[in-house]
């Protein structure tokens, strides 16, 4: 069984030789822009290089996978906010972020006509189009979106959000729901260019941010809206405390449902039962970069234990974790049965 | 209505970020002559003591806090007028505060600000993504005895260090916390930071503390 079908397999539910070692968000690392000549900031807005970086953790150290892009922007930038890419010709990593919010709560959301072309979003299938022709026969192309409710964070002030979610949750709805058919329009596109399968990230609604019970009455409509809109596997990942919103993820419809380190899997996947997929949750950070090659030996075994499916980082592959500790995660995963 | 009963109410009306209450209350409060400062520190404030206890033990989340916020702000501007401007009790201090650049998780910095204004600081917001340089400037421009450096992220925490190096080589006076999810003691130490708190209630005592060991100075 090669890694593309250990993915796939693994995310529709079916049988597999072993759990796979990927993740559905960003796992570019410092040794891979190195190798493939790339610096970090440059990766954003180059098919070539992003395609290049995407790659490297797959050719360098076998993880089953290459995700593109590696931000949180696409969509805002493509419903028109100005991003800044922190390209200061240096090496450094500073993520993307959104500069210019365009919506204020209360008026109308413009969806433009023609996302399809808009900001980087011809780039990006481009990329992914180059990594399916690169790599794409032995393994897993992923791509992702946000979800609508962190897609409202960056395309509006989040406290207005946070607070209107309250106050106006009909409102707040109304736009989580235009944003989502925004959403599942560039999923298309990802799809089309050649993702196989697709992560929605809803990282903005978490228990430590909004409560179970907005995320249950306001969040998780139209989410259902945005997942049902896309074809093929989808993973739902929530980073921060996600315990209390398990059962909701689920609910949310997607193939697998991907946590972070805050989740305690062993009482998510009795809650579950056997048949959901869950992926997560080696900590990025303190476990990927801080630990030790046997510590990160220790974390696979201990995520596989408590019932995962896939081992996988909580959040994006921190880039600057040590080349011995991602050689450590995919080689210590090899050796177990599946879940 | 007593003067009890004016501080109970604004105190509920914060927790129940009901802010047409907080001002009625705040109303009675100037109307029957129950001191002003008093209506702030035994009523606002104590509500949003509350708060961050409900907020800490996960039964508010963040909209709720924002709220209750709100309303505490809308009696903070009907009372405030009233305060008499006493030197003493005043100058509790200045702070520069805001999310270093390349980050934009401001949750976090923004509950922290909240609770330094509730206490009486004056508190310059330089809001997120700030670039580095903006906190030296600030701090001088404002004289500010603390300078609050939050971080959500390992790669921007690294920027943090670099604030701390320049605010010491301009003024070595200036007391300095950083605080975020990544940051721990070990963090703080090895930066030369003068502490760092796991949240907003720490993150205020530990203020209030290197506030009055300025003024110590000073004497
Ligand atoms: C919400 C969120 C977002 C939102 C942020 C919205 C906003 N405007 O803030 C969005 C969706 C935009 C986002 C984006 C990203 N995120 Co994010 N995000 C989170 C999440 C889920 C919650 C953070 C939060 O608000 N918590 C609630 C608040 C109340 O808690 P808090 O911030 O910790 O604050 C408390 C204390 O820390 C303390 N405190 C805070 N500041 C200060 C300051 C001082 C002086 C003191 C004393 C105390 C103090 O007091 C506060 C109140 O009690 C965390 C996961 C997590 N649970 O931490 C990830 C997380 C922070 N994000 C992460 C990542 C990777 C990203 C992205 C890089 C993803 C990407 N590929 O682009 C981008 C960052 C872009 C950028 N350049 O900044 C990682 C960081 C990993 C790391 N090791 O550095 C985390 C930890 C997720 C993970 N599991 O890996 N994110």
């Amino acid at each position: 069984m090669d890694s593309r079908e250990r993915v796939l397999r693994t995310l529709e539910g079916e049988a597999v030789d072993r759990p796979p070692c990927f993740s559905g968000m960003g796992n570019v690392t410092v040794h891979g822009l190195k190798k493939a000549g790339v610096r970090f900031a440059e990766a954003h807005g180059d098919a070539k290089k992003m395609a290049a970086a995407a790659a490297s953790t797959y050719k360098l150290f076998g993880f089953e996978c290459a995700v593109a892009p590696f931000d949180l922007g696409l969509e805002a930038e493509a419903l028109g906010c100005e991003l800044n890419f922190y390209d200061d010709g240096s090496e450094r990593i500073l993520y993307p972020t959104v500069k210019t919010k365009i919506l204020k709560f209360g008026e109308e959301l413009n969806v433009p006509e023609g996302l399809a072309e808009r900001g980087r979003v011809p780039m990006v299938k481009e990329a992914i189009g180059l990594l399916k022709d690169d790599i794409g026969d032995e393994v897993a192309v992923g791509s992702y979106v946000l979800g609508p409710y962190t897609l409202a964070g960056q395309v509006m002030d989040l406290n207005d959000l946070l607070k209107n979610s309250f106050k106006k949750p009909d409102e707040v709805e109304r736009i989580l729901r235009s944003l989502s058919t925004a959403i599942v329009t560039i999923a298309a596109e990802l799809k089309e260019a050649g993702a196989d399968y697709i992560t929605v990230r809803e990282m903005g609604a978490p228990a430590d941010v909004i409560s179970p019970r907005m995320f249950s009455s306001m969040v998780l409509g139209p989410l259902k809206e945005t997942i049902k809109g896309i074809d093929g596997p989808v993973i739902l990942h929530i980073c921060g405390n996600t315990n209390p919103i398990v059962e909701l993820m689920v609910e949310a419809g997607a193939s697998a449902i991907a946590v972070d380190q805050k989740n305690d899997v062993a009482a998510t996947r009795e809650k579950l039962g056997p048949t959901a997929v869950i992926l997560g949750n080696i900590d990025p950070y303190n476990t990927l970069v801080k630990g030790t090659p046997d510590e990160v030996k220790a974390a696979v075994k201990g995520v596989i234990q408590s019932g995962v499916n896939g081992v996988a980082p909580g959040c994006d592959i921190w880039p600057e974790a040590p080349a011995e500790n991602m050689e450590a995660l995919v080689k210590a995963t090899e050796g177990y049965e599946p879940n | 209505m007593s003067e009890e009963e004016i501080l109970e109410g604004l105190k509920k009306s914060v927790i129940d970020f009901d802010e047409d209450a907080v001002k009625e209350y705040a109303q009675r409060a100037i109307d029957e002559g129950v001191d002003p400062q008093k209506a702030i520190f035994d009523g606002l404030a104590a509500g949003m003591e509350v708060v961050g206890d409900l907020f800490q033990k996960g039964e508010y989340f963040v909209p709720e806090v924002l709220m209750c916020a709100d309303a505490l702000y809308a009696g903070l501007d009907i009372l405030k007028p009233h305060v008499k401007v006493d030197e003493k009790t005043r100058v509790k201090g200045q702070v520069v505060i805001g999310t270093v650049e390349g980050d934009v998780h401001d949750i976090g910095k923004n509950i922290v600000k909240l609770m330094f204004d509730i206490a009486g600081f004056t508190v310059h917001d330089l809001g997120k993504d700030v670039p580095l340089d903006r906190f030296v400037e600030e701090q001088l421009k404002t004289d500010s005895d603390i300078v609050a450096l939050s971080a959500m992220m390992t790669t921007t925490m690294t920027g943090m260090k670099k604030v701390i190096e320049k605010i010491r080589e301009k003024n070595p006076k200036v007391k300095i916390m950083i605080g975020g999810a990544p940051v721990t003691e070990e963090t703080a130490k090895a930066y030369g930071a003068d502490a760092t708190a796991k949240d907003a209630t720490n993150a205020l005592s530990e203020a209030i503390k290197m506030v009055s060991s300025l003024r110590e100075m000073q004497k």
